[in-house]
């Protein structure tokens, strides 16, 4: 009768409330394949996946974060310029490894729990409670929700980073970087690293971070995103701020061979309807008006 | 052997010049065995909207069900008819709530926005969406389809010789995979309507 | 709720075919204080006043005009609390229906499922009608400023200017001669300020007045006390 005593139906239930519904039958999928009665193939599918590198630091006004922008499935490049930064509240980022759907999913909701705190409480959010709301999902999951996050944003405490791992454990550092990238950008950070940097400093930093990512490690690639979040409240995007690996020019200086420019009639048809678009309905002008008997 | 080669798709879509297509092909088989070579892969959601399912059939049917009842839902309550970008957040998030027991099944969106500008889109099996301003692949042929499109594809191609490129790349890309063939259908979208054809292609 | 047979609903006919539980909380929201709207055509503007029984109460902890999201408000007459409740459920359907599409709730949509919240009460067993009218302001799909009324019955009214609560009568009649289909969100202001003075016993000040606004940038804003005084004083 009541909302409140009505579960929620599948249509209005939030993206978290998950439906195993059809787990059982992909388990029988999965081993009827090893026991050889059936010739129903094994493997079950993989994700995308994020490999990934992420990094952050905090430096003298405020935090940076960085990432590739390359989506993995398997070896093959699934999107070679996706977006690895992800919006929580005006004043807080985060960077996401790991599984693509778990990283963008999951900082979705939290955005959303922290859009109706902001509103709820009338205050601007505090990078803490974006990390405790973090770590207690991903917690929940024991680490199937398989992403690995890197918080960053400036609140009325000062700025703050964190690092968050699958399986929900934190930890609050000055500088930090995750995903199958995360040792050779560490490296960079380990070495050129310093409390109290200047901005113009801390983002040429982050950004040699991230291409040492880009270049050594073969789950990133593509480009530098970059995102400074300062005290005063600022954001700046550095979408795409380097980009060492673009083809276009080149591309444009190839003569590309007439024979790859296809010509009308070379694909033999069978058959050719059209449909006219009713842009949602349906006008007099569209059907045949006949007057009715009386 | 993936499950979610386990019948056999290709699908591609690919921007022109205000306009898109999608192809597929026509192939449902169990494994190495053909039972059909008029099954559809490619559904239509509105007048300039179009959804691509590649993976195992009885979830692309299964999707395609449900989400012409989710449009279905939202076009009687809202009144309004569903923009690619909003049917691609509803689509993720209908696969992302069976992250834990996905379907198997990869989708790939094309259409025309509000302001009649191509929209493609996919998405992995549990829902993480990459937009593309080029073209897009699914299926059992995708590395074939990926090399195709790479060198057929060029920007603001006009509708009829979109046509061709993206017939070339799917009949070049099936013919070359097992699991995938037996013809193909091709849909493009403009503004004025969507011409659909039937392709003549390898029948082995 | 409602499987008791002793829980059956409060809100039943009368012989005369009147639900007297729903005319009863439409009394509540006409002791309350006035709120109004206006929709201009590139905005729309939400206004109440704030007066206390007390000098002593502190006003600035006190907000009647709240945001729901992004690009919509609302604003009440009646009950305090009873307000509070649909703001949260408002507000939190905005925040599903945006994880869903990724998209604003349409202010239509708003009121719709905010309208069936209001109507539940109405039909459910162990609770009372909402003793609140709302106004809605907000940007419709297609980006046309609309204003809503809400009423404690589930019923909603789209309209172009409007008053609730107390003295809306007279507010109402003041805004059909004030009203026009040209207004812009300024002169709306400006408008809403002079309606609302009409009533007000006291002088008006950025203190105890408040003033919500949404443009076609569809940010909606809750105006500052400086904000509202400077429109005070420009009416002056």
């Amino acid at each position: 009768m009541s909302e409140f005593t009505l579960a929620p139906t599948a249509s209005t239930a939030a993206p978290t409330g998950f439906s195993f519904d059809l787990t059982h039958r992909n388990a029988l999928i999965e081993s009827s394949s090893s026991t050889s009665s059936s010739n129903i193939p094994a493997k079950l599918p993989k994700a995308l996946k994020t490999g990934t590198t992420i990094v952050g630091l905090v430096y003298k006004n405020g935090i940076v974060l960085g990432a590739d922008t390359r989506s993995t499935n398997d070896t093959t490049v699934a999107d070679k310029n996706c977006q690895k930064i992800h919006y929580i509240a005006p004043n807080i980022y985060c960077c996401g490894a790991g599984t693509a759907a778990d990283t963008e999913k999951t900082t979705d909701a939290i955005s959303s729990q922290m859009e109706l705190l902001r509103l709820n409480t009338h205050s601007e959010s505090r990078v803490v409670t974006a990390c405790t709301l973090l770590k207690r999902m991903l917690f929940r999951y024991q680490g199937y929700i398989s992403a690995a996050l890197i918080l960053g944003g400036c609140d009325v405490d000062g700025p703050h980073l964190y690092q968050i791992y699958p399986h929900g454990s934190t930890g609050k550092l000055p500088f930090t970087t995750m995903g199958s990238g995360s040792l050779a950008a560490i490296a960079v950070f380990e070495e050129g690293y310093k409390d109290d940097l200047e901005e113009g400093e801390a983002v040429e930093l982050v950004k040699r971070a991230i291409l040492a990512g880009v270049w050594n490690d073969l789950g990133s690639g593509s480009n530098v995103d970059t995102c400074v979040i300062r005290m005063d409240g600022s954001v700046e995007h550095g979408r795409n701020c380097v980009m060492p690996n673009e083809v276009g020019e080149l591309r444009k200086k190839v003569r590309r061979s007439d024979v790859l420019n296809m010509r009308s009639g070379t694909t033999a048809v069978l058959g050719e309807t059209f449909r006219k678009r009713m842009g949602g309905g349906v006008t007099l002008e569209d059907v045949v008006v006949t007057e009715m008997e009386t | 052997m993936s499950i979610l080669e386990y019948n056999g798709a290709a699908i591609i879509a690919m921007t022109g010049s205000n306009c898109v297509a999608i192809a597929s092909d026509n192939r449902l088989g169990i494994q190495y065995q053909t039972v059909a070579m008029d099954f559809r892969k490619i559904f239509r959601m509105n007048d300039s909207l179009y959804v691509g399912l590649a993976g195992l059939a009885t979830d692309v049917q299964t999707l395609d069900q449900l989400l012409r009842f989710r449009m279905g839902l939202y076009e009687l309550r809202e009144e309004r008819e569903m923009s690619p970008e909003v049917f691609t957040n509803m689509l993720s998030n209908l696969l992302y709530e069976k992250r834990f027991g996905p379907y198997f099944a990869e989708p790939i969106i094309a259409g025309l926005d509000e302001k009649n500008m191509p929209y493609l889109a996919t998405m992995d099996l549990i829902g993480a969406i990459s937009k593309t301003k080029d073209f897009v692949v699914a299926g059992t042929a995708e590395g074939n389809m990926y090399g195709m499109c790479e060198t057929l594809w060029k920007p603001d191609m006009e509708k009829e010789e979109l046509f061709e490129t993206i017939s070339q790349a799917l009949l070049a890309s099936v013919d070359r995979d097992a699991l995938s063939g037996w013809g193909g259908v091709v849909h493009l979208i403009t503004p004025e309507g969507v011409t659909t054809r039937h392709l003549k292609g390898r029948q082995d | 709720m409602g499987d008791s047979a002793y829980s059956f609903s409060l809100t039943t006919f009368s012989r005369t075919g009147k639900l007297l539980q729903i005319e009863y909380a439409l009394n509540a929201v006409s002791n309350g204080r006035t709120a109004l709207g206006i929709a201009a055509k590139d905005g729309v503007v939400i206004c109440t006043d704030k007066k206390f029984g007390s000098s002593l109460v502190d006003s600035g902890e006190v907000r009647k005009v709240e945001r729901v999201h992004e690009g919509a408000g609302m604003v009440y007459a009646g009950v305090g609390p009873d307000y509070r409740v649909l703001v949260r459920k408002a507000r939190k359907s905005a925040q599903s229906y945006h994880l869903e599409y990724k998209e604003p709730k349409p202010i239509t949509q708003l009121v719709k499922s905010t309208a069936s919240v209001m109507q539940e009460y109405t039909q459910s067993g162990g609770v009372r009608p909402f003793g609140v009218s709302l106004l809605v302001a907000g940007l419709d799909a297609d980006n046309t400023p609309r204003l809503y009324q809400v009423d404690p019955s589930g019923a909603y009214f789209g309209w172009k200017a409007t008053a609730i609560g107390k003295n809306y009568v007279n507010a109402k009649n003041f805004l059909e001669k004030r009203y026009q289909d040209d207004m812009e969100l300024e002169d709306a202001i400006h408008t809403a300020l002079l309606t609302l003075r009409e009533g007000f016993e006291g002088e008006m000040n950025g203190g105890n007045i408040e003033v919500g606004v949404v443009g076609l940038d569809g940010k909606f804003r809750v105006l500052t006390e400086s904000e509202v005084q400077d429109y005070l004083d420009e009416a002056n």
